[in-house]
């Protein structure tokens, strides 16, 4: 799967285009600001929606329309809410079978070298909890937890 | 960002002949490289510290000319390794002034010796009923040994407070001692404040109603070393690698009545006197708590540390560490937004901080991208960060390696940090 949607080519044509990794992590922390508080909804600002294991606080969920899987995500940290969003925005509008054939290379070639290591290993655990939405029907991360979603 | 004007602190300057930064500087080869192109501001010494050249060049000569596993080795290299070995014992008592090699333990490191004694003495002496005090600025492996034990014994936990300027409440620490407080498990230095607790005063106080007191020094002895017959402490563990040691070893000292009235830890060889199946008999302390073959390259290297901090003289090392702290808190001060959490009067050189309106991991993650190595998040200390109602902090911990240019570097990269995420 080459071209994953035009949202995700745009981000990876972007960041190819950046030469210098400080100037690549100025451009995730622009991300991060561009996020507004409304386009996350508050009353999902909840500790059960919460991604586990990330040292800052990660939000995910997914609506499904028309068979096709919409992200969003949000985070109190201006870097990790900018990858929220690009992973989202990158992803969303894929359907269920599209969402599986995803791997950690399409992750990489996003070419985010300017990030630790620890926030890699992040958007990799955001890429599998796209994929177990895909599974699922939409909804938050304690719907898909309980097994409603 | 705000302009940071440069403030004229002498740094060590009372001390420079004997301590002479650039010279300590040189002794440390990980510093020479750069980071992201910048050259490396390594400000996590707390975590971990780095290893000065004769460090590892003792590690890497005992794995090139001596290595042999220690004790009844019936040749050269055994006998030798022994030997170097066990002079590191007996220098480790010297360096806090134990009464004898015998006084000291060596373990995986500070967790394990607070686990060691948990698991021994506490086992053994903890009943149900009994209360054991900690303080609310404990690391995690000073809190969750003892929980583990409670669930199974079911004594009191109770925990001594601080105020908010991180300043320890010795007052309601004495409102918390009675006949039933049995032991007292206490840092000598926040690993997240640089508060230095009153350990001596507290030990006193404790041992008034008949408790003993375990102090978990495993900051407070890099920055200001530790005299444990002074502070007249029934337990004190430190860790190697942070006191600029290999990772992998660690020490428990112990008053030797205490030491002999408690059971084996873990059971294997070295620690046994006679093994048979109608019944073993075990070491006297130390080897009684030391099953296994232990960390003997580990050892050796913490050898050479505590020479080499000790050629240093601790008093040198700790005056060059206030002298930049106290020029870090000036320059931090002055930057608008900045609140350093933690104000107590004796600090070590540890500087938690936050900045107004931005994320700690945020802020931690530009601080990176200057060179600036810092640790963020809650510093094993969850029940800290709840009682200071914030997340976590960027920490900023120092070392004898630390210069002027650090501190600069650190206050340009916070205000590099506002730039980018304000």
């Amino acid at each position: 799967m080459n071209s994953i949607t035009p949202q995700y080519e745009d981000y990876a044509d972007a960041l190819e285009m950046i030469d210098d990794e400080d100037m690549r992590f100025e451009y995730i922390i622009d991300m991060g600001k561009k996020v507004k508080d409304e386009d996350f909804p508050e009353a999902l600002r909840i500790d059960a929606n919460l991604m586990h294991g990330c040292m800052s606080r990660v939000w995910l969920c997914d609506e499904v329309r028309d068979g096709k899987h919409y992200f969003s995500g949000f985070s109190d940290a201006i870097i990790v809410k900018g990858l929220a969003a690009m992973m989202a925005g990158s992803f969303s509008g894929l359907t269920t079978d599209e969402l599986q054939e995803l791997t950690t290379d399409h992750v990489r070639r996003l070419n985010l070298g300017a990030l630790t290591t620890q926030r890699q290993v992040g958007m990799m655990a955001m890429l599998e909890t796209f994929k177990k939405f895909g599974m699922s029907g939409g909804g938050t991360l304690a719907q898909l937890r309980s097994g409603s979603a | 960002m705000n302009k940071v004007v440069p403030i004229d602190i002498q740094v060590a300057s009372n001390s420079m002949d004997a301590f002479d930064i650039e010279s300590v500087r040189k002794d440390f080869p990980i510093l020479k490289q750069d980071i992201y192109g910048k050259s490396l501001v390594f400000l996590d010494s707390g975590a971990s510290a780095q290893k000065p050249q004769v460090v590892i060049d003792a590690v890497r000569e005992c794995y090139e000319t001596y290595y042999s596993n220690v004790h009844r080795g019936a040749y050269f290299l055994s006998q030798k390794c022994t030997d170097v070995y066990e002079q590191v014992r007996g220098q480790i008592a010297t360096f806090i002034n134990a009464p004898s090699e015998n006084n000291v333990i060596i373990t995986s490191g500070v967790t394990e010796s607070i686990n060691l004694v948990a698991q021994t003495w506490g086992r053994k002496f903890l009943k149900k009923g009994d209360e054991i005090i900690v303080s609310e600025v404990e690391h995690h492996a000073n809190i969750v040994p003892w929980q583990l034990l409670q669930d199974e014994i079911g004594f009191d936990i109770k925990v001594a407070k601080i105020d908010d300027q991180g300043e320890f409440l010795l007052d309601t620490f004495k409102a918390l001692l009675s006949p039933k407080t049995k032991l007292v498990a206490i840092t000598d230095c926040s690993n997240v404040l640089g508060t230095m607790f009153p350990v001596k005063e507290i030990t006193r106080l404790a041992h008034e109603v008949g408790a003993k007191v375990l102090v978990d020094g495993a900051q407070g002895i890099v920055h200001k070393g530790a005299d444990v017959q002074d502070l007249d402490c029934d337990f004190y563990g430190f860790t190697g690698h942070k006191i600029y040691g290999p990772t992998g070893v660690g020490i428990l000292y112990g008053k030797m009545d205490v030491l002999k009235s408690m059971p084996p830890y873990q059971g294997g060889g070295d620690m046994i006197e006679k093994v048979s199946f109608a019944g073993t008999t075990f070491q006297e302390p130390p080897y009684r708590f030391e099953a296994g073959t232990p960390p003997i390259a580990q050892v050796i290297g913490l050898g050479a540390a505590i020479k080499y901090v000790s050629d240093l003289g601790m008093e040198n090392i700790s005056a060059h560490e206030q002298g930049l702290l106290a020029y870090a808190n000036e320059l931090l001060s002055a930057i608008e937004g900045v609140q350093i959490i933690g104000q107590a009067k004796d600090k070590a050189a540890i500087i938690s901080f936050l900045i107004e309106g931005t994320h700690p991991f945020d802020v931690a993650a530009v601080l990176d991208r200057q060179g600036v190595a810092t640790r963020v998040g809650q510093h094993c200390a969850e029940p800290l960060m709840d009682r200071l109602g914030i997340v976590g902090t960027v920490r900023a911990s120092f070392g004898l390696y630390n210069n002027k240019d650090d501190v600069d570097r650190l206050a340009a990269a916070i205000g590099r940090a506002k730039e980018l995420l304000l």
